[in-house]
Parts: C-alpha cells; structure tokens; sequence
C-alpha cells in the first residue's frame, strides 16, 4: 500500500520578526513497515539544509531565518509505501533502557497513577490501560495547548493525541517499562485527524508495541513514522524560537490519501 | 567531631607539623590584632573588586562576600604529588568512563556497572548518542573534591564535571596572601598558581582540531551566583565574555555578534547548565542558551568545555563505581581511596540506612552545593523522620555516606584561632596535552565550630592553599 503524504505549516507574525531558527523533523527514514519512494521539503527562500541526525536517530534540518519576515510556510510531501503487516512490534538498534525515565512533560500525578496502574505488564493489561486513558480524557482538539503536560491534560480532562501518548508514556514509565513518544501520520477514512499525529511506543518481550490511544490501536493500520523522543518536545516535526515579530498565528493542514496508482 | 579529627598542623601530641614549622614560627611572632586588621583589609579590597557571589534560597538575595582567613592551607611536596597522580588517575577514567558509554559500553557489557543505572539515569544524555569528541574528552574542567579522615588518609568525597566553580578564589586568595603577607612567601617556597588562566586557556584552545581558534566564555549572566569568577576568568585569558543572546546559529557554526560582523566561534567554556544551551533541544524556556547550538555541536562545528552529558559521571549514584572504572580503563589501582557509600536503591542497603539515620549523611543522588542533604549526627527528630520519609519514597533518589571526620585546620574565629573543618577541590584540566593541575587548589572551610559543611552557599570560607616545593626544580608536571 502506498501513501501520498502533504503536510503544511505556515506561520504567520503580527510584525516581521528579526531572525527565527526551527529544528523541523519532516524527514521520514525506511525501516520496518515503511519505505520512502519520494520525499521533499519546501522552505522558505528554496533553502535546502543539509540533512543531519539527533540523539535518538531521527533525521532532522535546521531551518534558518537571519532576515525580517513575516510568515514562514513549510511543506512536507511524499510518496511513502507500507511494506509489510508486522504484528506491530518493532525491533531496532536503541537501546530501551533511556526510555524509562520520565519526563516533565509525560510524569504523572499519583492520583492518575493509582487510577490506572494495573500489576500486570503485559499486552493485555496495557490495552486496558489505554482504552481507560481514553475514556477519562476523550479526544477533543482545542482542549489543550501544546505545552500541556500530561497532568495538565489529565487535569483537564480531555485531549488530543499528544495528551494521550503522554500520560500513555508516563504510566508505562511508572510501571517500569520503556517507553517513547512517536510523531507520524495516519490515514484515516472519515479525515477527523486533521494534524499530525502521535502514538506510543511500549518496550515489550524485545519489541517496541505500538499503542494508538486515541484510535484505541495495537496494530498499525495506515501509520507513518516521522521521529521518536521521550516526548512530545524530542519528537514534534518543527519546534522553533524567533526574535520580534508580536503575536503568532499557526495553521497546519495534513493530507494522507491512498497514492493514485494504489486506489 | 573535632577530637578525632586529623589536624593539618599539629600532632596528637601537640607538636607542630614539620610542613608548618616555618609558619608556626611566623605566627608566634605576628599578634592576633595584626591578623584582625589584615582580615578586615582583605574584606574591603574583596568587596571592591567585587568578589562576590549569590546565595540561592536567601530571601533578600544580596550578594555575599566569601569570608577570606588569613590562615593557609598547607601541602607538602609529596603529598601534593600523591594527590595530583590520584586526580589525575581518577579524571582519565572518568573521561574514558563518558567516551564508552556514549559509545561501545564496554563497561557496561561486562558488567561492571549496572547498566540501566547508567542508561535510565536522567542525568545520562541522550543527545550525545552517536557523537565523536575530538580527543575523546568530555570533562576539560573537573573539581575533585578531597576530604581527609581521622588518620589523614586522603579520600575523594566527589567529583565535578558539569560546571565546577571556584577556581577564581583559589587565584584571587592567593595574590591577597601575597598582598597581606610578602614576607611568608620568602619564608615558604610555596608552589604558584597563578598560570591557572593560561593552562586553562591552552586546554580550551587544544580542545579543537581547528588551528587559532575563537575561545569564548558563555555566562548565564550578571544573577549567576558565579558571574564575577566567569568575567574574571575570561578577562584573565583575554577572550570574550558572552550571553546566549550574544551568539548565534547560522549555515551549522555558532556565530558571535561584534562591532565588526558575526564572528565564528570554536571553543566555549560553557558555564551554563547543560538543560538550558539550547531552547530548540533542551528546557524550552531557556532565555539562558543559544537556539541550534545541540545541531551545530553534534556535528563537530563547536567544542563544549564541559561536555554535555558529563552529568552521568559524576552522579552520586555512580560514584561508587569510579575505583572499578580506573582498573577496567586504565588496568591501575586507585590511588585515591572513595569514602564507603550505601545505594538505597538496593533494599538491603536502604534498610541500614534507615537503621543507622543518625549516624550517617544522607545525600539526594543529583543533589549539589550541600543542598538536599542531612548530616544525621546534626539533624533534629523532625529532620531525621523528614529524610526517613523522602528515602523511602524514592529510595533510588539518595546514598549514605558514614559521618566523615574532615581534618581541621587552624582558623582565625572571633574568638581567636580554632580549628575549623576543611576540604580540598583541586581543578584538573584535561587536554590533548594530557591531565594537568596547578598545584594546591580552593581550600574550603566550615567557619562554624563543629560544622562539617563547607560549601559556600552554606555559609562556609575559603583559605589560600600552599603547596611547598621540596626542591628547585619539581614543576607542574603533565603527561
């Protein structure tokens, strides 16, 4: 199966800012379950930085921006093929280990702990741990602000996909399981998820498992992996700073469609 | 605790010791209102050249002046070299330590360290993964923080190589000794320090491959309770003191805005905490770092002095291990002996902890600057049941230490001279050119009698620190 990804982000400033700087991780890479036939990234001025790695293996670009501007608009697009239906376990070179620490953003509150930690670490245990996330916070977009916290969201009540894979990790995590955050795009028929999207990743018996919480997934369907992180700060495809330019306004728009020669 | 404590200048039978014999004569001569008067003036000349430094946690937020004795610190020649083959023995392992974990991990594939108490560690940093240092070192700066114990037997208390801070009062004690007390230094032949700036300096320029490099000195600013020591050590090495918000990343180089254009910058000795360089990787509120710095750095376009990630080394957690790091990376036996730690993270351990609470220290695992500790001889019961509680709700979070004697050494009190607690941070500096000191270090002093807190943001002094020559020609050895 093959997938025709568009992804567009465009900021737009009250002022023209001095100077912006983003890390932008639009770069999907091949590995199990995916393969990339076509790739390309738009940027502002037809810059084309060259394309590096970060700590956790993910490719990255550094977009800079040393003149007064106004907007920045960024295109992602390609041609990505899903090979195989893996039981939606993983195995690759990183080690787990760094992946059970918690972070500010995934660290849970006791009461949400004692909510949901069952004594079981298994698959099944898991599952219901994910389908309850889901219940106490049901997805709702606007609900949250991008740096919320998974106790911010909690606290709230509801969610979006970034809360879920949140509090997701943070309950793994306690329980003593590595876990991590994964950013990537899914197809999905009825087109709700406009954004890109974001699941879990749990290491079990030697694999890392796929938990979509906000589809209530095990098994990958129609997901294409963008970066991996320790949270939604490691892993968000552009987190950028600038000098000037007041007030923001953020539109993104994500396009996942079956590619024309696949229908 | 006084009484079996090793006192650096006198014998258990009250003789002098033979390294102090030359002072002791002095101080016999010199009245105690000389030295009240030479304290006073070196109060004054500190306060306006604006030695200072912040107390965090202190509601009026003054700054405080660190209190100066007039009474030295002295090492003798063979001593000294005991200590400085101990540092320098114990910073290769350290730095061999980061190169493999970042790395093969050899250490940890054979099991010498549990490895998930290396790799779960938050202080283990991630985004190092995968980079190649020039040289393979990670910690060019490090504090080796010495005590003494009941039969003067050096140990190492612990070890710093994130931002070790200090150096700037060993430097400005001395030229005040010097100032106050000509005469002691024909008296003594006393080891100089003063070439610390430029060792320092050579470290930083050798530790990129790129020929007459930028050196800079990033500072998080004039609130940083180290501010003065970081324009002082720039303005003694002649390079540029520098913000975050002076630098900045274009086409993969961190760039220095100048009155004459940006301007390429190679080296920065880094005095900003690792968590707040880069707002795009790290704390994302940092107004403290430079955006892109982590992307320019992994790729080997700018040299960190200290590296990032060094953190997980110095770890109090990790510390235990430091004696099998130096038989596995350089097959040697420490020179420098640990002080016996218990790991609370292991439930046996924890549970004579817990027993023995009022006998012990107990300090937070990530804890620095005697913050989040508790000397259990010292503590109140409701102290005591405080730490009993935060134990045990996270038992990985803390280790024990028995209660260290610390020697003491005469120091000038209101009431007189009296001993006071000390320790011993030599600064090793590690470089291409191999791992070198000057020789002494910062002597630092509890000033309370009895107190065996000597960090300065607890109240503790400082004293100038002699190491004397035995003979004309033992220099400042590297290797």
């Amino acid at each position: 199966m093959q997938l025709a990804v568009q992804h567009c982000t465009r900021y737009r400033y009250e002022h023209a800012a001095r100077s912006s700087i983003q890390y932008l991780r639009l770069q999907p890479r091949n590995g199990p379950g995916q393969r990339i036939d076509a790739w390309q990234l738009s940027l502002p001025g037809g810059s084309r930085p060259p394309i590096i790695e970060d700590g956790f293996g993910n490719l990255m670009q550094v977009l800079v921006l040393e003149r007064a501007h106004r907007e920045i608009a960024i295109e992602a697009r390609g041609l990505v093929t899903l090979t195989d239906r893996f039981n939606g376990r993983r195995q690759d070179a990183l080690d787990p280990r760094p992946f059970l620490r918690p972070t500010a953003l995934t660290a849970p509150d006791g009461a949400l702990a004692r909510h949901h930690l069952g004594r079981q670490r298994d698959l099944a245990a898991l599952c219901t741990l994910q389908q309850a996330i889901l219940a106490a916070m049901p997805y709702t977009p606007g609900a949250t602000e991008v740096w919320h916290s998974a106790r911010d969201a909690w606290a709230i009540g509801s969610g979006v996909c970034q809360d879920h894979v949140h509090v997701m990790l943070g309950c793994a995590r306690l329980m003593g399981l590595p876990a991590r955050y994964v950013s990537g795009y899914l197809h999905s028929a009825d087109d709700t998820h406009l954004a890109s999207h974001a699941w879990a990743e749990i290491h079990l018996e030697g694999g890392w498992q796929l938990f979509d919480v906000t589809n209530g997934l095990t098994q990958p369907t129609h997901h294409v992996r963008l970066a991996i992180g320790m949270d939604y700060l490691d892993a968000c495809p552009i987190r950028g700073i600038r000098r000037g330019g007041g007030a923001e306004v953020m539109a993104a728009g994500v396009r996942v469609q079956y590619a024309p020669t696949d229908q | 605790m006084t009484d079996n404590s090793y006192n650096e200048m006198f014998e258990p039978t009250g003789a002098c010791r033979a390294h102090y014999d030359a002072y002791q004569r002095w101080l016999a001569d010199t009245p105690e209102e000389l030295l009240s008067r030479k304290r006073h003036e070196a109060d004054l000349l500190f306060h306006r050249a604006g030695i200072t430094f912040t107390v965090y946690g202190d509601e009026s937020g003054t700054e405080r002046l660190i209190p100066f004795d007039p009474l030295p610190r002295i090492i003798p020649a063979r001593e000294w070299a005991m200590l400085e083959a101990g540092c320098r023995q114990r910073v290769q392992a350290l730095n061999a330590f980061l190169d493999d974990i970042y790395h093969d991990q050899h250490i940890l594939k054979e099991g010498l360290i549990p490895a998930e108490q290396v790799l779960a560690n938050p202080q283990y940093q991630l985004a190092m993964q995968g980079v190649t240092l020039p040289h393979g070192i990670y910690s060019h700066i490090s504090g080796v923080d010495l005590i003494r114990d009941g039969n003067g037997r050096y140990c190492v208390l612990e070890d710093n190589l994130r931002i070790p801070s200090g150096v700037s009062y060993m430097l400005e004690n001395r030229r005040m000794m010097m100032r106050l007390f000509p005469e002691l230094f024909t008296l003594n032949r006393i080891a100089p320090v003063d070439h610390y700036p430029n060792l320092l300096l050579e470290t930083l320029r050798s530790s990129t491959p790129t020929d007459a490099p930028c050196v800079v000195v990033l500072s998080p600013g004039r609130y940083n309770s180290a501010y003065f020591e970081h324009a002082f050590l720039a303005q003694q090495m002649g390079v540029e003191l520098v913000e975050g918000q002076d630098l900045f990343v274009s086409d993969g180089r961190v760039r220095m805005r100048t009155t004459a254009g940006p301007r390429v910058v190679d080296v920065i000795y880094r005095r900003v905490d690792e968590a707040f360089l880069d707002p795009l990787a790290f704390n994302p509120d940092s107004m403290l770092g430079v955006p892109g710095l982590l992307s320019v750095y992994r790729e080997g376009g700018v040299v960190l002095a200290n590296a990032l990630g060094t953190g997980v080394a110095d770890d109090k957690s990790i510390y235990p291990h430091v004696p099998a790091m130096i038989r596995f990376y350089l097959d040697e036996e420490p020179i420098l002996d640990n002080v016996p730690t218990w790991q609370c993270r292991d439930p046996e351990q924890c549970r004579h902890v817990l027993d023995h609470l009022g006998e012990l220290v107990v300090k937070e695992t990530q804890g620095a600057g005697g913050y989040g500790m508790l000397i259990g001889p010292a503590a109140s019961r409701e102290q005591l049941e405080e730490f009993r509680r935060r134990v045990k709700a996270n038992p990985a979070g803390y280790i024990a230490q028995p209660t260290m004697a610390l020697s003491t050494c005469p120091t000038f009190v209101e009431a007189g001279i009296a001993p006071r607690h000390i320790d011993l941070r030599p600064y090793v500096l590690s470089s291409s050119q191999g791992v070198r000191l000057v020789p002494g270090g910062l002597t630092r002093v509890a000033l309370q009698e009895g107190s065996l807190v000597v960090n300065s943001s607890q109240g503790g002094g400082t004293k100038d620190t002699w190491v004397l020559e035995d003979n004309p020609t033992s220099e400042t050895s590297s290797c």
